[in-house]
């Protein structure tokens, strides 16, 4: 009878304990991370009793496990650190997506308004309107680019921020996983050889949400605690100790953050960073932010140095020949930060027709430099000595080294990364707009040949005798002197050249024929260097003379578009991945409510039938005391 | 598989956030009127896009720049026609005056009304725009190219024709330089003048004379001389003999290419003068007639010298009106240009409009279909939610 009471009493306890665990079941039933958890029972070990029969001695509670699949939690981690990565990127993709639009911001529209002015001023130049107006639209041109500039800075910046809030948030996580990790070994140590449920869910939901931030590969030790590593193996967590990260400046450049960690020794370890939101953001910084910037201010060295060394060869309303329309600030050029040696970079845009896009780093190993592309990966041949006299030439740049570099010592070139933000109107007096050729050409009334010059094009326009007046004259119909002295050999249609400028003369000269070149000052009504300045736009100036400044444009609309719409489809792919795993994972881990309810229904009537035993045992019991009374 | 609670939400939520994204983007679509906003939407079409905006752009420049362009050829166009209406009437006016009995009043009144011509070719040679430039002034716009003096005029302009760009490759010359137009016109035939030497005591007029073999004509000066009322010896440069013959009265003398008819009756020992043509300003012409009028009108002159020089100042008109007509001919090509490339600049602008509607404009039928469909999957979805959610054991316990 006392064996009967016994099992009844630990089914009634264990069914309890299991009702409990359903309850607890239901209430988590919406808690992230929480796994399901289920009791594990076991008969008790059968007694020999008086009889000689085996027979059972109840229900025994072995313990509480949660349902876990460490392969579903792991494919979790690695498509958050997918996600996470994709999500970064795309949001910076798209926002300057959104800020280009299909117009790349304006831009293809300022551009066209620039050189539909500079057609408007040659139509009339000498109307002081027009020339206002170009003047105008100058500006807004220079507006539009800064703003535009201003705008990829801004992402720039808050790539930055972003990095540091990650980092703050890796740290955290990482020393409330090494301290999970303590409880964790404490609690399995005096459990007895139960597991902490609770604990271990917390720390698998903040093992997933670090992956998020940056990818993580994990390994468990026999203690229960938890190892954690990043990028290419650096340890984050080992068992209660963590790794701290940290921000650092960029060494090129102190306005770019980079990742460096407590044992790094100072040294960036941001290249083994390529997943999880902060691999992401690393990623959107060298493939989507700076590329744009690089690209918008390849645009816009473009349009200041070919329009400025067009004005060069005009003359203005002064007189003068043009001064610069535009002024660009040249490109960057810094030295790490770990040079030992004092060299400094000179870099002035030289062709740029050559100029890229892409950022460059010119090293020293001690007898000969080398030039990388940091795009590409591929060296650039460099011509030149790197002296003033004799610059390094290479990519559309003139690099010239002063001060003595130290071998290991490195630079790095930004050749456009700064036009968009300093591009501005150097240009204030209309008058200024050169529109006139620098030089007139004429024939002489008096002669009598049927030989006509053509306009002379300016070749050198810092040639010092450029204005000077010249005349050329015919000593017989196949030679001609220049100023009176020398003959030359003519050929009809043959160039000529003198003083920075050259012209062609064709047909037949009589022998006294004279032509002149001369200044072309006072000639209001000359607009032929207008008409040059507005043709500029149909010529190949970008890409060695195969890119038009609007093909550029369009170029860039193309390229931010498809790059954009490429990582919308990565990331609604990482998105499919991420949905897989998270449901792999709540199938194998969930709370699924109904099952909890037939559950609760099975212990439920298991409690009662339980219950119902011991009355009867109760009942036997009384029995046998009544009759024995 | 097994389905639990939080996934079944979860999934419906981004379902849902998914479907609603969805018809935001169509909504945008539909109230824009375009069938991409961002690159993103569809790159190809967006850098065609941009592109062909730009092209468009710079047509229509094109035609804003040939319509001024056009402008400023009528005006020269006109003037034109004006100064040779001038100077139709000034040849008209020589040949009165050459018609040999006129009273040295009626010549001091052809000389007068000369004048007066001159002065309008002198306002028409120095025509303003609707700008105010001066359209025979070359690049020097701003200052009355000509100015009368007493041997003919000044010139203050410069040699620049201005071009305008019409098209991607093509530019027009608009305007021509009063140096072009007005200083350098041919004297005599074009080739050469003949003049007689000022002391001839005959009476032999100056006809026409013409080049006749452009191969075996080589420039150069020579001498008509009589040697007797019935002979002639033609001399070069040099002096040497190059033909000689018996002289007919409107016969042509032939000579290196040349051909000289004279008429009349010659004394012994006149002279005619054969020279190579020179570049002479219309002016200088024009103010040679004038002088020859006045003289005559001042006193009594050789009715043969004076016919000489009408006649030479008739050649000189002539040489003027041709090339007034060149320039003209030259001017109604460039409007033809004009007209023809405005014409392709028309239809190209029609084209480029339509292949960027086609890009970008949307086609509302497809969109307004993919709304509603979107709209009754996501209604749907939302029953479909609340039907489930209505599925659980608790309900019947």
């Amino acid at each position: 009878m006392a064996n009967a009471f016994g099992i009844d009493l630990s089914a009634l306890q264990a069914f309890q304990q299991a009702i409990t665990v359903t309850s607890n079941n239901v209430a988590n039933a919406n808690t992230p991370g929480y796994d399901v958890e289920s009791i594990q029972l076991s008969s008790a070990p059968p007694q020999a009793n008086g009889l000689g029969l085996n027979v059972g001695a109840g229900v025994v509670v072995d313990g509480v496990t949660r349902a876990y699949s460490q392969t579903a939690a792991n494919q979790l981690n690695s498509t958050q650190a997918g996600l996470g990565s994709v999500n970064a990127l795309q949001s910076y993709a798209s926002q300057i997506d959104n800020l280009f639009g299909t117009t790349a911001g304006g831009l293809s529209t300022a551009l066209q308004s620039y050189y539909n002015a500079w057609s408007t001023v040659s139509n009339a130049p000498s109307s002081g309107a027009a020339r206002e107006a170009l003047l105008g639209a100058a500006q807004s041109l220079a507006t539009n680019i800064n703003t535009s500039g201003a705008q990829l800075q801004q992402l720039d910046t808050s790539i930055n921020t972003g990095i540091t809030s990650d980092v703050q948030q890796i740290n955290s996580y990482a020393s409330s996983i090494a301290s999970l990790n303590q409880q964790i070994v404490t609690a399995s140590a005096s459990g007895k050889g139960q597991s902490p449920n609770e604990l271990l869910d917390q720390r698998d939901q903040l093992v997933s949400k670090l992956a998020s931030l940056v990818g993580v590969t994990t390994s468990t030790n026999s203690d229960g605690s938890l190892n954690v590593f990043i990028g290419t193996g650096q340890p984050l967590v080992l068992e209660n100790s963590t790794t701290t990260l940290k921000t650092i400046a960029n060494p090129f450049n102190a306005s770019q953050l980079e990742i460096a960690s407590s044992d790094s020794n100072g040294n960036s370890i941001s290249s083994s960073i390529t997943s999880g939101d902060l691999g992401g953001l690393l990623a959107a910084r060298s493939q989507v932010v700076n590329p744009a910037l690089n690209q918008l201010g390849q645009i816009a060295t473009a349009v200041a140095v070919t329009s400025n060394a067009q004005q060069g060869k005009g003359l203005d309303l002064n007189g003068q020949l043009g001064g610069a329309l535009f002024s660009i600030a040249a490109p960057l050029a810094n030295a790490s930060v770990a040079n030992q040696g004092n060299a400094s970079l000179d870099v002035a845009v030289a062709n740029v027709g050559a100029l890229t896009a892409d950022n460059y780093q010119l090293s020293y190993s001690g007898s000969a430099y080398t030039l990388t592309d940091l795009s590409t990966g591929a060296s650039v041949a460099l011509a030149g000595a790197g002296t003033a006299a004799n610059p390094f030439t290479a990519a559309g740049l003139s690099i010239v080294v002063s001060g003595a570099p130290a071998a290991g010592d490195a630079f790095l070139i930004q050749p456009t990364a700064q036009a968009p933000g300093s591009l501005s109107v150097a240009l204030s007096d209309p008058n200024g707009i050169a529109a006139a050729g620098a030089l007139a050409t004429s024939a002489a009334d008096t002669n009598t040949g049927t030989a006509r010059i053509g306009s002379a094009s300016v070749i050198d326009p810092t040639n010092p005798n450029l204005l000077a007046s010249t005349t050329l004259k015919f000593t017989s119909p196949t030679t001609y002197s220049i100023n009176g002295a020398g003959s030359f050999a003519y050929t009809s249609g043959g160039t000529i050249s003198q003083d920075g400028w050259q012209v062609t003369i064709s047909g037949v000269p009589a022998p006294g024929d004279t032509f002149t070149v001369a200044s072309n000052v006072g000639a209001t009504g000359d607009n032929s260097n207008a008409l040059a300045s507005a043709n500029q736009q149909n010529q190949g100036v970008l890409g060695n003379g195969q890119t038009s400044i609007g093909g550029a444009v369009s170029t860039l609309v193309t390229a931010i578009g498809s790059q954009t719409q490429q990582l919308n489809t990565a990331q609604s792919a990482q998105s499919a991945l991420n949905s897989q795993a998270q449901s792999a994972v709540q199938s194998a881990s969930g709370v699924n409510l109904d099952t909890e309810a037939a559950n609760l229904l099975q212990w439920q009537q298991a409690y009662q039938a339980a219950a119902q035993a011991l009355t009867i045992a109760n009942s036997l019991f009384t029995d046998l005391i009544n009759s024995i009374k | 598989m097994r389905v639990t609670t939080g996934l079944e939400q979860t999934q419906f939520l981004s379902a849902i956030n998914q479907l609603e994204s969805s018809i935001s983007q169509t909504q945008l679509q539909i109230s824009s009127g375009e069938a991409f906003t961002t690159a993103a939407q569809d790159p190809v079409a967006a850098g065609l896009v941009s592109n062909y905006d730009q092209v468009l752009a710079q047509s229509q420049q094109y035609g804003t720049n040939g319509s001024a362009a056009q402008s400023s050829l009528n005006t020269e166009d006109s003037t034109l026609t004006q100064i040779q209406n001038a100077l139709q009437s000034l040849r008209d006016l020589a040949l009165q005056a050459n018609s040999g009995n006129l009273s040295q009043q009626n010549l001091g009144a052809l000389a007068t009304q000369a004048t007066q011509i001159q002065q309008t070719l002198l306002a028409l040679a120095n025509t303003q725009d609707g700008s105010g430039n001066y359209i025979f002034a070359g690049y020097n716009t701003q200052s009355a190219p000509f100015a009368l003096t007493a041997t003919g005029s000044t010139y203050a302009g410069d040699q620049g024709q201005r071009q305008v760009q019409i098209g991607p490759a093509q530019t027009v010359v608009i305007g021509d330089n009063g140096d072009l137009v007005f200083n350098q016109i041919k004297t005599g035939n074009g080739a050469f003048t003949v003049s007689a030497a000022a002391g001839n005591s005959g009476s032999v007029l100056v006809g026409a004379s013409s080049v006749t073999s452009a191969a075996a004509y080589a420039g150069g000066t020579y001498t008509i001389s009589f040697t007797s009322p019935t002979t002639y010896q033609v001399l070069d440069s040099a002096n040497a003999v190059v033909q000689s013959g018996a002289y007919t009265s409107g016969q042509a003398i032939t000579f290196a290419g040349a051909q000289v008819t004279l008429s009349g009756t010659p004394a012994t020992g006149d002279t005619f003068a054969v020279a190579p043509s020179a570049n002479q300003s219309l002016f200088t012409s024009v103010q040679n007639l004038v002088n020859t009028l006045s003289q005559a009108a001042g006193g009594p002159t050789s009715q043969v010298s004076l016919s000489n020089s009408i006649s030479a100042s008739i050649e000189n008109i002539d040489q003027a009106l041709q090339q007034m007509q060149d320039v003209q001919a030259s001017v109604g090509a460039r409007l033809n240009t004009i007209t023809t490339q405005q014409a392709v600049g028309t239809s190209q602008q029609t084209q480029l409009k339509e292949s960027i509607s086609k890009l970008q404009s949307l086609d509302y039928a497809s969109a307004i279909t993919t709304l509603d469909q979107q709209n009754t999957t996501l209604s749907a979805a939302l029953q479909a939610y609340t039907l489930t959610q209505g599925l659980s054991l608790f309900k019947y316990l």
